[in-house]
């Protein structure tokens, strides 16, 4: 179970991976073609015209992707801050408690937007919303990718007050790996 | 006057969320869902998965998970061994000597990095050791990297800028033209404060340091440092020359970036993936803190709290110069707990406002802001910077806040200045094209 689970956020941590290369080599492409086409028209040479089209709407879904993607890998990590300086003054159950408790803030708000973005994602599915831009685009698709993030975020949430509350780790990122 | 107490009683609740110690961005999501349940007509649910929607479909948001990612690269080349001894022969002669490559490292890996905690780590594991060992005063080695380190924040291509600029719907690309001149000053500032030092205090300096050598043996000392700086130069310049958006200049940083780490023989498959997975862990963070403050300040828009503020700040009649006094103290309070970020954030769902109706220029407030953020990174006693600083010597957090303090004191008279002479940021953004 232990190893699925963090097999889990790497497969998430490795999405947002693929989403910020995809949009890295996807630029790159575009920058290069314009450069290629300034240097033909500066010969008197014609232009070849590869454009992307909507390049900037398809990298900003992928920036969702690669953000929602990365919540939970991110939270596994230790990598989301939070302000420490009280709590490390606190006695080692007290500070046990708050952990528990922001934890438990965290669910219910990461369960409310997740199913408040089920909604919104149902909803433009069922009213066939679509992208205003070059490439129109069915919003229901990124949306879904939200929904997705948040529920993944809500696994590795839910997993670390498990883990609190049975007594499995002490601390909050006591066994985060480093990767 | 009820609105003002209503605000206080959000912030209050804002501030022991966060001390309690609720992740940044959910304590940001909670306020906003609080106020708009109690203090709107507005359906809580919609709007929250409305923002963050919005908020993370962003064209010009993409440049920030783009420089992280060209800061992991180059933080994990062999650059940062390199940065002292391609700064150290340019310095020797100058009063202060090898004092100057803690600012002047700082200067360039902050350019690259974006983040002054990791500034101040990368350079200071190199230049502590090495100054110590050659006598240097200690008292100036911590305080020159304290200070220095914070031009992380400033120095484009600055990761706290794209926060700011996406976040108040302002050109990046401007505001980091505009952080040009007041980062340059800063530098100025630093080094020009441990030359005064170092005359004053000859034994605070080690004798006879300096190489003679050639302006040749010179260049090829630092040559491993010449392709970076033409990266960043680059990448500044094709956006202040209008060629390249940030987003586009940032992706192509990237790739060159790949380019020299492995021209310089530190790209394997490891490096690869920890530099990119890195890259995830930040941008993930922080992009999930800016859907927090979106949603937060929409939120704030529907309460009619900033509103309400800008009008009461108005019949108060403070004059800009107050209110930036006030704002500057609030600011370094919050700092002493908060990180850089967190604190640009929290400012531009309420207080932006306000700002715009004192009638500030919020290009302007921008670099005013995070030059104040720099400043809370190295307050007394408490700061992030100082933290890393402990972290780095074993040195008592007080003994590094005081050697910081002059720093402190010469960010702070940046400020002064700045609002002195508001041209100092203002000059270059309105030379761009467009």
């Amino acid at each position: 179970m232990r190893r699925a689970l963090d097999a889990f956020y790497r497969l998430g941590g490795a999405l947002s991976a693929i989403n910020l290369t995809l949009i890295m080599v996807m630029i790159v492409a575009q920058v290069l073609s314009r450069v290629l086409d300034e240097l033909l028209t500066w010969l008197g040479l014609s232009p070849l015209g590869l454009n992307v089209p909507g390049l900037a709407e398809l990298a900003a879904f992928m920036l969702l992707g690669a953000t929602f993607f990365g919540l939970a890998y991110t939270f596994w990590q230790g990598g989301h801050i939070r302000v420490t300086l009280l709590l490390q003054r606190l006695p080692q159950s007290a500070h046990r408690i708050m952990d528990i408790l922001a934890l438990l803030s965290a669910v219910a708000i990461t369960a409310f937007a997740a199913w408040h973005s089920a909604w919104l994602t149902w909803d433009s599915y069922d009213f066939g919303d679509l992208s205003i831009g070059m490439v129109p685009v069915p919003l229901w698709i990124p949306q879904a990718a939200m929904v997705m993030g948040l529920l993944w975020l809500l696994v590795a949430l839910l997993d670390a007050l498990v883990s609190l509350l049975s007594g499995r780790i002490a601390k909050l990122h006591d066994e985060a790996p480093q990767e | 006057m009820e609105m003002i107490w209503m605000s206080l009683l959000l912030l209050v609740l804002l501030l022991t969320l966060l001390g309690a110690g609720l992740w940044v961005a959910f304590s940001l999501t909670a306020i906003g869902c609080i106020s708009l349940y109690f203090f709107s007509n507005v359906p809580v649910g919609d709007s929250l998965s409305t923002a963050f929607y919005s908020a993370s479909v962003s064209w010009e948001l993409a440049a920030l998970p783009m420089f992280i990612w060209m800061g992991e690269v180059l933080f994990r080349s062999r650059l940062s061994e390199e940065m002292f001894s391609g700064i150290s022969p340019w310095v020797g002669k100058v009063p202060g000597k090898l004092l100057h490559t803690n600012i002047l490292g700082c200067g360039i890996f902050a350019a690259i990095s974006g983040s002054s905690a990791a500034t101040a780590a990368t350079i200071g594991k190199m230049s502590i050791p090495e100054l110590t060992r050659r006598g240097y005063n200690k008292n100036q080695i911590l305080g020159t990297l304290a200070g220095s380190a914070t031009l992380g924040l400033l120095i484009p291509p600055s990761i706290i800028l794209i926060v700011y600029g996406v976040a108040t719907e302002q050109s990046i690309a401007r505001l980091f033209v505009a952080g040009i001149l007041p980062g340059i000053m800063l530098m100025l500032l630093f080094s020009g404060y441990v030359m005064m030092w170092s005359l004053l205090n000859p034994d605070g300096i080690p004798a006879g340091e300096a190489e003679h050598l050639s302006f040749r043996a010179k260049l090829r000392r630092s040559r491993p440092l010449i392709p970076v700086m033409l990266l960043i130069i680059g990448v500044i310049g094709s956006i202040y020359g209008g060629l390249a958006s940030p987003t586009e200049s940032a992706a192509v940083g990237v790739a060159l970036a790949h380019f020299l780490s492995w021209k310089g023989g530190s790209m394997s498959r490891d490096t690869f993936i920890s530099g990119l997975m890195g890259t995830v862990k930040t941008s993930s963070m922080i992009a999930f803190i800016l859907m927090g403050a979106h949603f937060l300040t929409t939120s704030m828009a529907f309460t009619g709290i900033p509103r309400e503020l800008a009008t009461w700040i108005n019949t108060l009649d403070l004059s800009p110069n107050m209110l930036l006094l006030a704002l500057t103290l609030f600011f370094i309070l919050l700092g002493c707990f908060l990180d850089g970020i967190s604190v640009v954030v929290l400012t531009t769902s309420v207080i932006l406002p306000m700002v715009q109706a004192a009638g500030i220029d919020p290009l302007w407030f921008g670099i005013y802001l995070v030059i104040v953020v720099e400043m809370s990174q190295i307050t007394p006693p408490v700061g992030f910077n100082l933290f890393v600083i402990q972290g780095l010597t074993g040195e008592n957090i007080l003994r590094i806040a005081w050697a910081a303090l002059p720093y402190f004191l010469l960010i702070l008279s940046a400020v002064v200045l700045i609002t002195l002479f508001p041209a100092i940021v203002t000059y270059l953004p309105s030379q761009m094209g467009r």
